[in-house]
């Protein structure tokens, strides 16, 4: 996602990740109780994950998150009068990419002249499934967020 | 002034069915094509912006919702 975000900065297209509540509690990051807590998880994840983007923080009991849906890992886009134009209930590079590529397709029409109208569309697209990475991810919170997760849904390890 | 209980609920402290199933809710999600909420948020200096104010910024905003849990 920093990828995409560099790729198209100088097309007019931002980028930003927004914090919300812990998807995956445990020992090393527990679920948060202060705004305080939740800036340093923000700022925790910036460092450890090397998010580029800028990121912002909701407020501590989600409103933004839980008004569009309260998806752990959910993505957005949307148009510079805050109407959105695409959503997604989970985050994949090549969705995006593509997506944007298109909207980028867009200004260039009505720059061009061209009259164009919105219309909806549906879509189911694929992200990759990468359970060995997503336990490391878990484990890195602490092993009550492995033992939880196996517990829900099962596991490779 | 927080309501206790919901921020108890939406920032649960386990990863169990009970506990994370009731917050998706995708399918309740604002529809595409309308404008949608705004929302007060705050960068990692604490310093308070919003969602409207950072969506002015560019032609198109993609936005990332997650945590690094």
């Amino acid at each position: 996602m920093n990828a995409i975000a560099e790729q198209f900065a100088d097309k007019d297209i931002g980028s930003i990740f927004l914090y919300t509540n812990e998807a995956h509690p445990a020992e090393y990051y527990p679920h948060l109780t202060s705004m305080e807590q939740k800036l340093r998880h923000a700022r925790d994840m910036r460092d450890v994950l090397g998010v580029a983007r800028p990121i912002l923080v909701d407020a501590l009991d989600g409103p933004c998150h839980r008004s569009y849906g309260s998806m752990p890992n959910m993505s957005w886009i949307f148009d510079r009068s805050g109407v959105p134009v695409y959503k997604s209930d989970w985050t994949d590079s090549y969705s995006i990419a593509n997506a944007i590529e298109y909207f980028v397709g867009t200004i260039k029409r009505r720059r061009a002249g061209e009259r164009i109208v919105p219309f909806h569309v549906e879509r189911l697209d694929y992200r990759t499934k990468d359970e060995f990475a997503f336990y490391d991810g878990l484990e890195r919170n602490g092993p009550k967020a492995v033992r939880e997760f196996r517990e829900a849904f099962g596991g490779p390890k | 002034m927080h309501d206790p209980d919901l921020l108890s609920r939406y920032n649960y402290d386990e990863f169990v069915p009970a506990k994370f199933g009731p917050w998706q809710r995708f399918h309740e999600s604002p529809p595409l094509g309308e404008r949608s909420p705004d929302f007060p948020l705050w960068d990692l200096a604490a310093k308070e912006t919003s969602l409207s104010e950072e969506l002015s910024n560019h032609a198109f905003t993609i936005v990332e919702f997650g945590s690094f849990t």
